[in-house]
């Protein structure tokens, strides 16, 4: 039975605001479907090389949570962190790296020449991206953050969050993350355009930057000189220690939403407004 | 011409593309120097930060994890001037089709492997901010090492370099089985030992220290030689070239399995069909 919504009726039978509901509702099923597609797209021919990834990625986390059995006493906190939260504070990072620390890949759209498919698809190029992100997101949900998470306690860690309430504003903060992610993305794109510099550096370059900003790796106020709390005020903080300090409970939860909401606010438009200023200068190099 | 002039002529022919290249903008110039420089200093930045913060690292003190990081750095500085163009990221050259670029050329597969990766000016920066780490380290260590110990410094720090190099070969060789699927192979056992390199290992259990030091040699980019060279365990100072003299064995023979795999298929890159179509 064919959908209402696929009938293909033209706008001007329906009424204005229907037509308005019907278009959105389609866009929406478009990014869904991106968004299952970048899900599922890796699992096809690169399975194995997904797990490797993942192997990889458990080593990482034994070797930090290893660092900091070392260097932290096993009672007391250090700069208002026990040595417990930052354990859970690590394995929750590792096991939500790829929501953390997303990107949407439109640098390597850019340099693979991928781009000018882009802008013949009946979807905003935006929008595209940011489903695929989320997909992706998806994927390593359910076959890394979700099995990683049940092997904690084996690891010696407590991976629930400071409470229920902490839980609830983690999803909250973990969501705005996202959105603080891909417009940092659209905002790295353009400035690769217009220093029509290389991708790969340019890629190379943000996700090294972030990781030692955003918190990732070492917990903000872990940091010596009290470089942290200055780290916490950056829109990269936003994106993983933010989230973090909500879900071990050592931070305050509302003021640290309303930060990344701020980024948000801030960036987006910005992302908007580079984005549209040097998308004519885009020059494709193809692969 | 000997081997050795032809090597050198060749290494001077890359070094003045890669001159021309690096100075074709002033920008574009800056824009490298800056953005290698900032990317070589955030991969060791955090284990600084935390060597500071705690005043060491267990075993460690401050300027032990310092000179570790410098040596770090330096192995991917080595790895830059000498392995860029996907030479080091080879299973991108074989799982594109662009093997085949080297194999057409008249000089032997290893020579081309060796030279056409050489970037002397673009590479350098890198390896600057680890000779500056290094240097840093060695001043604040304040021990005055004789030239013995700096010989046994180079020919662990040669070492490691061409333990990280066999280690992508040797995982890179899957993509002439897999040319599609492996295709980022190299870029992934890299970026493992890239991400990894700058963390002392001490505190890992036994068995995941030995699967450090055998399957994923990140131990031996710098963990092993300095606390080795820095006198932290047991001065056993050939213990890494060995290490990198076995797995370069390894690393090669598997590779010409490979080669002699793709001799039989060929590239995907110029059939209709290929995934380059």
């Amino acid at each position: 039975m064919p959908n209402s919504l696929d009938l293909g009726l033209p706008v001007g039978r329906t009424s204005s605001a229907m037509a308005g509901a019907v278009d959105h509702i389609r866009a929406a099923r478009r990014h869904l479907k991106t968004m299952t597609m970048a899900a599922v797209r890796s699992l096809d021919d690169r399975g194995w090389v997904l797990a490797g990834d993942f192997g990889l990625r458990l080593l990482r986390v034994l070797l930090l949570l290893s660092l900091w059995r070392t260097v932290l006493p096993e009672t007391g906190a250090t700069s208002g962190m026990t040595r417990a939260a930052v354990l859970t504070y690590t394995l929750i990072a590792e096991a939500f790296a790829s929501q953390l620390t997303l990107g949407t890949g439109i640098e390597l759209a850019l340099t693979s020449g991928d781009i000018a498919n882009r802008f013949l698809r009946p979807a905003g190029v935006f929008g595209q991206f940011t489903a695929e992100m989320v997909g992706a997101g998806l994927r390593d949900l359910l076959l890394f953050s979700l099995p990683l998470f049940c092997l904690a306690p084996l690891l010696g860690v407590n991976p629930l969050p400071a409470g229920v309430g902490a839980a609830l504003l983690f999803a909250c903060s973990v969501a705005l993350a996202l959105l603080v992610a891909a417009a940092l993305d659209f905002i790295f794109a353009s400035i690769m355009v217009l220093l029509e510099h290389s991708v790969y550096a340019m890629m190379k370059l943000r996700t090294a930057v972030s990781a030692l900003l955003s918190g990732a790796v070492i917990p903000l106020a872990l940091m010596p000189w009290g470089i942290g709390e200055v780290f916490g005020y950056l829109p990269f903080a936003a994106l993983a220690s933010a989230p973090l300090r909500i879900y071990t409970g050592t931070g305050d939860a509302l003021l640290l939403l309303a930060l990344q909401a701020a980024w948000v606010a801030v960036l987006w438009p910005l992302a908007h407004l580079m984005w549209s200023a040097n998308r004519e200068r885009l020059v494709t190099h193809g692969g | 011409m000997s081997v050795l002039t032809t090597v050198a002529a060749r290494w001077r022919v890359q070094a003045h593309l890669d001159f021309m290249w690096m100075t074709k903008d002033l920008r574009f110039f800056l824009i490298n120097v800056v953005g290698d420089v900032i990317l070589n200093l955030a991969g060791v930045t955090a284990v600084f930060l935390l060597a500071e913060r705690f005043d060491g690292i267990g075993l460690w003190a401050r300027d032990q994890v310092i000179f570790m990081l410098g040596y770090a750095a330096l192995v991917r500085g080595f790895l830059d001037v000498g392995f860029s163009y996907n030479v080091l990221h080879i299973s991108r050259r074989i799982g594109r089709g662009q093997l085949d670029h080297l194999l057409v050329q008249p000089q032997p597969l290893w020579m081309g492997l060796l030279t056409e990766g050489f970037m002397p000016f673009s590479g350098c920066w890198s390896l600057l901010t680890g000779a500056g780490i290094t240097a840093w380290a060695v001043v604040q260590l304040g021990a005055g090492f004789p030239v013995q110990w700096w010989l046994l410094f180079g020919a662990n720090l040669l070492a490691s370099c061409a333990m990280a190099l066999a280690f992508s070969f040797l995982w890179g060789a899957l993509a002439f089985w897999a040319p599609v699927a492996a295709e980022e192979m190299s870029s992934r056992a890299v970026g493992f030992l890239y991400q990894l390199k700058a963390f002392p290992l001490d505190g890992l259990s036994a068995v995941v220290l030995t699967g450090m030091l055998t399957v994923l040699p990140v131990g031996f980019v710098a963990w092993y030689p300095s606390r080795q060279l820095l006198g932290i365990a047991a001065p056993h100072l050939w213990h890494t070239p060995l290490a990198a003299l076995l797995l370069a064995l390894v690393a090669g023979i598997v590779f010409k399995k490979g080669m002699e795999h793709y001799a039989q298929t060929g590239s995907q890159r110029y059939i209709a069909w290929g995934h380059r179509g």
